[in-house]
């Protein structure tokens, strides 16, 4: 019998991708050969848009990027513009922000919790981590009144204060959260099946991970300790006390112990953080709902924040006027996805699916 | 011959039947694609309604809820796999890029709303809707599969 | 070759080097220990371009900023330095025009294959829309006529 390599295309459209990617995968049966990513079935761009908009109306598209760690998202631009434009922003307003990024982180990894479970064929982690995640965001619908685009960090500070409700409903999830993330763990941990799943399966050398520009979770756990807010920290991440998980499995089981230990960490920097809260203003006062119109900057700056997927950063050049003359996001997603072809070669499909699961590319950030 | 009482009758037994088990077909693209797996957990829950079962396949599903951007290069592909549903099926335009483009109008990749592409029944305003809302949009789909009033 | 050196507004150091010389100074960086490359972008200043590389470490935070202008578009491609140059080269011959000799697999990764222009370049004309379609075997096909796609 000769051997046929059979070409399949995993559409933009299937049950298991997280959004709009296709693969062309070349199989020797059921083994893959070799899968391409073809990506921009979203590209929305939100690059050659922002040129034409004053620098506090580019948000909406910042938060739209990465639709499931939005915080994260609006801090990389806005501390880009305070720094092109020299704007100073109150203590408490840096402190706020600190708090919303972490919350959002754990938000942002239960997703990836749930369609994880998801993709293996496991449903009940879906519900479990879905209903976590409204906990989280009725906090944030306190705060900034939406669910998922919240518009909340500008530029000079924050929009809003935290309401007097806010105090009761955080102690309350910050005291039940550990036991719940213990019982989803479960799910996973105790599972003989998903053991034998992800354990030796999507193997990524360190050296393959730093050639091809890859950081964040999938970076620590093929033993590299690299951390943004530990090697070149901003806001005020040296002065409260966590620790960064590495692991040195470099497989799928390894990428998933990480990231629930991120979510343990990022509930200490929460808790230490609303400790330390000062009494002060919220927002630079020049810069108050119609002085955002008056923001001006000459000159490039780039200012690196580490996002639930990696490194984030907009490089801004601004020439002197009103609106910016140049946006360029620097995605972390982008870069995970582009390894997948170094990784899957010799699995089976369904290793395939597992693995692109556990790399988790959000598709409004690899597209812009 | 189709306006006689006896037609009639069955005809409005099958709609009822029909608006009361709508299952969707998972198409979200973009950041609406998040609510719509919040409307499916366990808080808000649409299964109450009828849509038990969100079906991967076009050729298993009544429903498609187009959420999220449809950018020029995703359009024709859209276009297939309505063509690949079978009959009757119902169309719901959630969030306001595929209403009619969204924030990113003026762009030079975005189709401006998926009404240029499929016949839609219900539009969902909202940036993203909250998941309150595709309840109601489901109710009202509802009403109009009864009184047969959608487009085929 | 540098021809110009300083600190930009957000406190980093910049080079700017002869185009000649481009992968010969990327080397150096590399040897001194720069083995992470942050971000590479292209600036579109009407008369010539600037293809701008972030350069970081894996060990520490050190960071370089290395530039170089180019008037006809064309550059030597640094994908043998780095396996992420492979795909942000791509994206900047999609959106800006400027071709890089010695890649791999120069296509076109955002837009569909048969776009005709570069959209962010600042004389790019975004009155004149295209229309996509698909063929049969699953390629695109653009063109400027509304009835023949979306």
């Amino acid at each position: 019998m000769e051997e046929k390599i059979l070409e399949v295309n995993f559409g933009p459209q299937h049950p298991s991708t997280h959004g709009v990617l296709r693969l062309k995968v070349k199989l020797n049966g059921e083994t893959v050969l070799s899968a391409e990513p073809i990506i921009g079935y979203l590209h929305r761009n939100a690059e050659k848009l922002s040129e034409f908009n004053y620098y506090a109306s580019n948000l909406i598209f910042m938060d739209r990027l990465d639709y499931v760690g939005n915080h994260n998202m609006e801090l990389g631009y806005v501390l880009a513009v305070e720094k092109l434009a020299g704007i100073d922003v109150p203590e408490r307003a840096i402190w706020l922000r600190m708090l919303f990024a972490e919350l959002n982180r754990i938000a942002s990894h239960l997703v990836w919790a749930g369609t994880m479970g998801l993709d293996l064929g496991m449903i009940t982690p879906f519900f479990y981590a879905f209903r976590e995640r409204e906990r989280i965001l009725q906090l944030f619908e306190m705060v900034s009144g939406a669910r998922l685009t919240y518009n909340y960090i500008s530029i000079g500070g924050v929009y809003n204060d935290l309401p007097n409700e806010f105090d009761e409903k955080f102690k309350e999830f910050v005291n039940d959260f550990p036991a719940r993330l213990n019982e989803l763990k479960s799910l996973f941990e105790k599972n003989e099946i998903f053991i034998q799943r992800m354990k030796g399966i999507g193997i990524l050398p360190p050296e393959v991970a730093k050639s091809y520009s890859i950081t964040g979770p999938v970076l620590r756990a093929s033993g590299v300790n690299y951390d943004i807010r530990k090697i070149s920290p901003y806001l005020y991440y040296d002065k409260v006390d966590f620790e960064i998980p590495i692991s040195h499995g470099m497989d799928n089981y390894a990428r998933f112990e990480v990231r629930f230990k991120e979510m343990e960490q990022s509930l200490k920097i929460a808790k230490q953080v609303y400790e330390k809260l000062p009494p002060g203003e919220y927002q630079n006062s020049l810069y108050k709902k119609s002085g955002l119109i008056n923001i001006k900057g000459a000159g490039e700056s780039y200012v690196r924040t580490e996002s639930p997927r990696g490194e984030f950063g907009v490089y801004v050049v601004g020439d002197g006027s009103k609106k910016p003359y140049r946006v360029r996001i620097r995605s972390p997603a982008f870069h995970n996805l582009s390894a997948v072809n170094e990784m899957v070669k010799g699995l089976k499909i369904a290793d395939l699916i597992a693995t692109l699961s556990t790399l988790d590319p959000v598709f409004g950030e690899v597209d812009r | 011959m189709r306006d006689t009482i006896l037609f009639t009758t069955i005809e409005e037994v099958l709609n009822w039947g029909r608006s009361n088990s709508v299952w969707p077909f998972t198409f979200g693209l973009a950041c609406c694609a998040i609510e719509m797996m919040a409307a499916q957990g366990s808080h808000y829950d649409i299964a109450r309604f009828g849509s038990e079962i969100f079906r991967a396949s076009p050729r298993q599903a009544d429903l498609m809820i187009v959420a999220g951007t449809v950018t020029k290069k995703m359009a024709p592909r859209v276009r297939r796999l309505y063509e690949q549903m079978a009959s009757p099926r119902y169309v719901i335009a959630y969030g306001s890029c595929a209403t009619s483009g969204g924030p990113y109008r003026f762009g030079y990749s975005v189709v401006e709303g998926v009404d240029k592409i499929i016949p839609v029944d219900v539009y969902v305003p909202g940036c993203p809707p909250t998941p309150e809302a595709l309840i109601y949009a489901i109710n009202k789909l509802q009403e109009k599969i009864r009184k047969g009033e959608t487009e085929k | 070759m540098i021809i110009e050196e300083g600190v930009l507004k957000d406190g980093t150091k910049y080079i700017l080097v002869e185009k000649s010389t481009l992968i010969e100074e990327l080397n150096n960086l590399k040897n001194q220990g720069y083995d992470y490359l942050i971000l590479m972008s292209a600036v579109d200043y009407k008369k010539y371009r600037e293809v701008v590389y972030h350069l970081g470490s894996y060990n520490d935070n050190r960071k370089i900023v290395l530039k170089v202008r180019t008037e006809d578009d064309i550059l030597q491609s640094s994908t043998p330095l780095w396996g992420a140059a492979n795909w942000f080269e791509r994206e900047i011959y999609d959106l800006m025009g400027i071709k890089f000799e010695g890649h791999p697999n120069l296509k076109r990764i955002f837009l569909p294959e048969g776009w005709h222009g570069h959209p962010l370049r600042k004389d790019y004309d975004m009155s004149k829309k295209q229309y996509v379609n698909m063929k049969e075997d699953g390629t695109d096909l653009v063109s400027f006529n509304p009835e023949d796609g979306w």
